[in-house]
């Protein structure tokens, strides 16, 4: 088995990669087969002989065909370490070969799933900078042999102490969750409520359901002299709405220790790495320098629970969900404990600064910002809405100006919520409707930037200022022009004075 | 020796008090004769139902008047849209402006481009022009496009931009 990346010679993983393969296999089948696999189902099953012994015949083929090519794939899976790259040479029928250069990769990701960890072994994952398609797997290799690449890929292009520091020993853990967090995280998951939401229809339907079995139950009860009143029958219709919201949030929670369970952070040097999971273990790691922007969120449920999430961005060249696995996640923090890690994460040169929204050193922007909303998304639509529909349907017409409250209540509170906040090296930002989102970044990390002026800004004397990152834009609206102008003087002036790498 | 100057504010460089450099003067009429291909289509579409007995005529004449109006906006357009369009280059960024409504000012540090375009369309070639594009990292929205420029100065931008790109990566 591999203990040392040796370079310049071909090799296999260990044989328990056949798991992985088998995974993927399966994985494959899930998502792209499966249409075809149903006639053949459907097939043997109306084939003439005894159904049981057909089914089994079935299933044994096709764990065989499975593992046949598991094993294949296993044995042409294979690779090699150079100097400044990692050769993988893949496929059983189209044979692939990835050459992932190690200054390109952002990070290296591990798994371990539960017989994995038995046996020391993890499935590497190359996070590669903006190469889709292109990411690469190396399934069941030691625990060591993933140490070691990580020190050779993080010491590759920095600085060469990278072997010192696999000696030192491990840091201690900047945080570690422990079930209480379990039960936050599983509250806070949007997708509980999007269940809920997607639900809800369904529940009404489910109610008339239950309306008419406990009418029958009734019915029948009286029929038996018992005596259950209709308030009764609400009440069952009730708790088993409730019994559904609680098994609702109970599988979130369960997610929640599925994906974060003995979640723990490290900082090694100058790389940040988690640990996490209940069955599959997740190792993340990201190099400090790399990180683009963090970002500090609180939702509704969280603002209650008093907590945040706290996420760290990198470079990436496209958007949407491949985007968000980029993501280096830390699931749950106070703010204390955000601004904690704030200024170990952008240390030496920022993370003063204060991300805690709450914060009362945010500056606001115009209420101008407020005002065009409440004019040009509000009031205009609505008097035309008013107008037009009123010489159609009448004095109804009037009810389109119950559109100018609700936009004039979002207004409101976004500009509560929008600030910024700024020392020499670094710049923050707050926005929000029902919850909190700041977003902090380097000056010397923006790739461009742009003061934008609309007539309304323009006659006020206002503008917005637009940093675009390797990672996305931030922008922060209605600043007096001037200020935007400076800080865009500013921001130039510390972009083209640095010498830093900003990835 | 480490030195930490301070910083006055007030003397930065400003991208603001800039000369401007215009787009090439052929970009108007080439915006209006792309416009003027694009209407004449339409026209003919729009011909098609105008000869079709039954089709009322109120209609024929409100799209008509349509096609007029969106005419005579496209080629009042590019007279006021183009002028309002420049580019700056300083030392160590290129600047550009836009927008008549929405009027904004982009600044690119040379030291985060990272590659140069030069294209130009059928259209383009024939009055001489060409489009200078500049990437940045990350896929927030387009990078810088400025279109409307003489061939030779889009060459010469490209050159120049990619000399200085060249000199930052060598002294880093």
């Amino acid at each position: 088995m591999l203990k040392t990346p040796e370079t310049g010679t071909w090799r296999r993983t260990s044989p328990f990669a056949i798991l992985f393969f088998i995974g993927r296999i399966l994985r494959l089948i899930a998502k792209n087969a499966w249409q075809s696999l149903a006639p053949l189902f459907a097939l043997l099953v109306t084939y003439q002989g005894d159904l049981v012994s057909k089914l089994i015949l079935g299933a044994s083929a096709f764990a065989i065909v499975v593992t046949v090519g598991s094993v294949l794939s296993y044995w042409f899976f294979r690779f090699q370490l150079l100097d400044d790259s990692i050769l993988i040479r893949q496929g059983v029928i189209k044979k692939k070969q990835l050459d992932i250069k190690f200054d390109r990769i952002q990070g290296i990701n591990t798994q371990q799933n539960i017989i994995y960890r038995y046996l020391g072994l993890v499935t590497v994952t190359f996070d590669t900078a903006g190469s889709a398609g292109s990411e690469g797997n190396l399934p069941a290799v030691t625990r060591e042999f993933a140490g070691s690449l990580r020190t050779r890929i993080s010491g590759n292009g920095a600085a060469e102490e990278a072997d010192e520091s696999a000696d030192v020993p491990q840091s201690d853990a900047l945080v570690h969750l422990g079930w209480r967090d379990m039960v936050r995280i599983g509250l806070a998951d949007r997708r509980a409520l999007l269940i809920f939401a997607v639900a809800g229809p369904l529940l009404e339907r489910l109610e008339d359901d239950a309306e008419r079995v406990i009418a029958d139950a009734v019915a029948m009860a009286a029929g038996y002299g018992l005596e259950i009143d209709t308030s009764s029958g609400v009440w069952i219709g009730v708790s088993a709405v409730l019994i559904l919201i609680v098994v609702l949030v109970l599988l979130s929670v369960a997610a929640a220790f599925l994906r974060f369970h003995d979640y723990q952070l490290f900082l090694d040097q100058r790389s940040l790495r988690s640990v996490g999971g209940l069955l599959t273990r997740h190792e993340h790691t990201m190099d400090l320098g790399k990180i683009q922007t963090l970002r500090l969120q609180q939702g509704i449920v969280q603002r209650w629970l008093g907590r945040f999430r706290m996420t760290a961005r990198q470079a990436m060249s496209k958007g949407g969900a491949e985007a968000k696995k980029r993501y280096f996640d830390i699931p749950v923090v106070t703010a204390e404990l955000a601004d904690q890690l704030r200024r170990q994460l952008l240390a030496p040169e920022a993370g003063i600064l204060t991300q805690d929204p709450r914060s009362n050193q945010f500056a606001a922007v115009s209420p101008y910002y407020m005002r065009s909303r409440i004019l040009f998304v509000g009031v205009l639509p609505a008097l035309l809405a008013t107008t037009f529909f009123s010489l159609e349907i009448g004095l109804y017409g009037l009810s389109f100006l119950l559109w100018l409250p609700i936009v004039a209540a979002v207004a409101y509170r976004s500009w509560r919520r929008a600030g910024y906040l700024h020392d020499d090296n670094e710049i923050v930002r707050r926005s929000g409707l029902l919850g909190y989102r700041t977003v902090a970044l380097l000056f010397r990390k923006v790739q461009r930037v742009s003061v934008t002026q609309s007539r309304y800004q323009r006659r006020k004397n206002l503008a917005s200022l637009r940093m675009y990152m390797a990672s996305g834009s931030v922008r922060i609206p209605y600043i007096s022009h001037e200020t935007a102008k400076q800080l865009r003087d500013y921001i130039l002036y510390k972009v083209e004075s640095s010498d830093k790498a900003w990835h | 020796m480490f030195q930490n100057p301070e910083i006055d504010l007030t003397l930065l460089p400003r991208a603001e008090d800039l000369e401007w450099q215009g787009l090439h003067a052929a970009f108007k009429k080439r915006l209006r004769v792309h416009m003027a291909i694009v209407i004449a289509i339409v026209a003919v579409a729009f011909a098609v139902p105008s000869f079709i007995p039954g089709v009322p005529i109120p209609v024929i004449l409100s799209l008509w008047a349509s096609l007029a109006i969106v005419t005579t906006l496209t080629m009042i357009w590019p007279a006021l849209a183009v002028p309002r369009r420049g580019y700056a280059v300083r030392d160590k960024d290129i600047v550009f402006r836009k927008g008549i409504l929405w009027r904004s000012v982009t600044a690119i540090p040379f030291n985060r481009i990272q590659h140069v375009e030069t294209s130009s369309d059928p259209l383009d070639r024939k009055f001489d022009l060409a489009t200078l594009q500049l990437f940045t990292a990350g896929g927030s929205g387009g990078d810088l496009k400025i279109d409307g420029l003489g061939k030779d100065v889009a060459e010469q931008l490209r050159a120049f931009i990619l000399e200085k790109v060249g000199a930052i990566v060598e002294n880093a």
